[in-house]
């Protein structure tokens, strides 16, 4: 029996299913991310794990206990908001206390915890000072440490990333993952920014529309992603249109000016709309030569703009068929905006997906 | 320079405005508590009678403290009141909120005079509710007629919707969803209200108590028209110095009493609420 088990849950507004049949198994020591555009209904998810909302239909169950029904200062759980939400009438200090005294401990152990929490989250010397009086990184680091202090069944974050700076996120993204590994118990990570999933989540559920697309290990996420939304997604990718064509183990895409190969996908009728993704780091690159012959999984391309990214060039290629990105390490030959070059890509790279359906 | 200037108009005209209206007639005040009034004339002469009237004859000191009574309990009354009318406003008044607050005005639109005479028609001996208790073979309600109780009823009457926007607005500033982050860490419904959502929305309930209470201690005319003989209040009894009596200084020096009775009890409520306590960031960083 897995340690949180979501069964069958929905969650109706007016006539919207915010969140329609969720089925999910989450482990003891996992740490699982909820990704998904905004209006994915991934926070409705969460905030019923919380007890927050309760579900139209299905099962909460928390270690064992069925907790549908239990409002959420009776769950043991605890949150991380976007906001922080920190009592601004309390000092950091009592902010961090505050789950302590609601379990009625004892001074003692109170002042034990919240020093524990004070210590590794480098919040020492800041107890007396109010929220207002802190930096946003702190304030996300006391917001964290209320989340942790009360040793909680699962701690649940809602983008508690999503207000800080770029460099400040990726320090807290490393910090948040130690704190999960170290305390085992689950994190479940509401985001939309596919990096932080990518890099802090033992495994991903990509929401969409209210239902979990795919839940799988975060690299097979990435690298074999399950349905076409899931490619578009996650990671950048570059799209290719045609009508499909099966030959022994392959599966062929012919676009306009495109043949696209790829390994063989059952689910693609010959002559069907099909569509094909490849990540903008599988195209590679090489300078053109008179005399190119037009093959599989490669396409002559003019480079127009070149983005540097530091340890990587991104480059904007025109090509035939409108525009794609490459992104290739700096360690590899640079081209320079108006080189004309091949790119190319491995048919394994290739991930196709029926495109009938698709306005 | 220019920068200079817009603060200064900002601030200077409306203390300008304020020494002129409300400070020198509160000076002038002062002074006259400090002259005596004889068969209608004002006598300039430096003498402190006034202020030994008022500590000695013992009518005063009753009208004080009946009064210091009186406005507590209507600020309580109204206090207990607003909340629950506030707070649901809040919850479910969706977009007709504003509509609600406003519609609580609505009595404003008439003067005060009517609307206390409109409560003496319902209150009184022939009024509306004894009216029907007598029509129905009933005893009327003693204690409704002219009574302190009915001037209760009248300041409860007038002064609650003012309670009720200042707690509106408050809980309008006031973030729910820390009572979710309450809820979430450990604390029962009950419990999130004493530890969040009453101290964050204490200042504003405070202020809401202060706009009741204050009026209420100079109140006149409810006691006047609804309070009976026993009801005389100090704002009444003030009033009639400088009306029917026309002992002007006598008056004056009630006035200043009052004054200084209010800033005593505002002092008070300053030094025993910590405003950091209830979530006011006024002071900035550092």
């Amino acid at each position: 029996m897995a340690y949180i088990t979501l069964d069958g849950v929905s969650k109706q507004y007016g006539s919207v299913w915010a969140v329609d049949r969720v089925t999910m198994a989450i482990e003891k020591h996992e740490f699982v991310s909820l990704l998904g555009p905004s209006g994915s209904g991934k926070t409705t998810l969460l905030r019923i794990i919380a007890g927050l909302e309760t579900p139209t239909q299905g099962r909460v169950l928390i270690d064992g206990e069925d907790v549908t029904h239990l409002p959420p200062h009776r769950r043991g759980v605890a949150m991380v908001f976007q906001e922080f939400l920190l009592f601004p009438h309390r000092t950091v200090y009592e902010n961090l206390a505050f789950p302590l005294r609601m379990l009625k401990l004892p001074k003692g152990e109170i002042e034990e915890r919240v020093e524990w929490v004070l210590g590794i989250l480098a919040l020492r010397g800041l107890e007396k000072r109010y929220p207002n009086q802190l930096s946003g990184g702190q304030q996300q680091r006391v917001a964290l440490g209320r989340g942790l202090v009360g040793r909680p069944k699962v701690l649940l974050l809602d983008e508690p990333l999503a207000n800080l700076d770029r460099e400040l996120r990726q320090e807290m993204e490393v910090e948040i993952r130690k704190h999960q590994t170290a305390l085992g118990i689950p994190f479940i990570y509401v985001t939309h920014n596919q990096e932080e999933a990518l890099s802090m989540s033992d495994r991903i559920a990509v929401v969409r529309g209210g239902r979990i697309e795919d839940f799988a290990a975060r690299t097979d996420i990435y690298d074999r992603p399950k349905t076409a939304f899931i490619a578009q997604f996650v990671g950048r990718s570059n799209r290719f249109e045609g009508l499909a064509a099966a030959a022994g183990d392959t599966t062929t895409l012919r676009g306009e000016g495109i043949v696209i190969e790829a390994p063989h996908h059952p689910g693609l009728p010959a002559g069907s709309r099909a569509a094909a993704y490849v990540k903008n780091e599988k195209i590679r690159l090489k300078p053109a030569t008179p005399g190119d012959a037009p093959a599989a999984n490669a396409l002559a391309a003019t480079i127009r703009h070149v983005i540097l990214r530091g340890a990587y060039a991104e480059y904007v290629l025109g090509w035939a068929g409108g525009e794609i990105v490459a992104s290739r390490p700096r360690s590899e030959a640079e081209f320079s905006a108006g080189t004309d070059v091949v790119a190319f890509w491995d048919k394994s790279d290739v991930d196709l997906f029926s495109a009938t359906g698709e306005p | 320079m220019k920068a200079r200037l817009a603060p200064a108009l900002f601030l200077g005209l409306p203390t300008a405005f304020l020494v002129a209206l409300f400070v020198l007639p509160l000076l002038s005040m002062l002074v006259l508590s400090v002259w005596r009034t004889e068969s209608y004339h004002i006598i300039r002469e430096f003498n402190l009678g006034n202020y030994h009237v008022l500590a000695t004859e013992g009518a005063y000191m009753t009208f004080l403290v009946r009064s210091l009574v009186m406005a507590s309990v209507v600020s309580l009354i109204c206090t207990a009141l607003a909340w629950p009318i506030a707070y649901a406003i809040i919850l479910y008044g969706g977009r007709y909120r504003l509509l609600l607050t406003l519609g609580f005005a609505v009595p404003f639109l008439t003067g005060e005079v009517l609307r206390i005479i409109a409560l003496q028609g319902l209150l009184g001996p022939i009024g509306l509710l004894n009216g029907v208790l007598m029509a129905l073979g009933a005893a009327p309600l003693r204690v409704i007629m002219y009574t302190n109780v009915a001037s209760a009823i009248g300041l409860v009457y007038l002064y609650l919707p003012i309670v009720v926007t200042v707690i509106y607005l408050s809980l309008l500033n006031f973030d729910q969803r820390l009572i979710d982050a309450a809820k979430i860490f450990g604390a029962s419904p009950a419990r999130a209200f004493i530890e969040v959502t009453w101290p964050l929305n204490l200042f504003g309930t405070l202020i809401g108590f202060a706009l009741c209470f204050i009026p209420c201690l100079s109140a006149t005319l409810a006691p006047r028209f609804l309070g009976g003989p026993n009801g005389t209040l100090y704002g009444m009894a003030m009033a009639q110095q400088f009306g029917e009596s026309g002992t002007w200084a006598l008056g004056a020096a009630m006035g200043v009493v009052l004054f200084a009775v209010s800033v005593l009890l505002v002092v008070i409520v300053a030094r025993l609420v910590d405003l950091r306590r209830t979530g006011f960031t006024g002071f900035g960083r550092g």
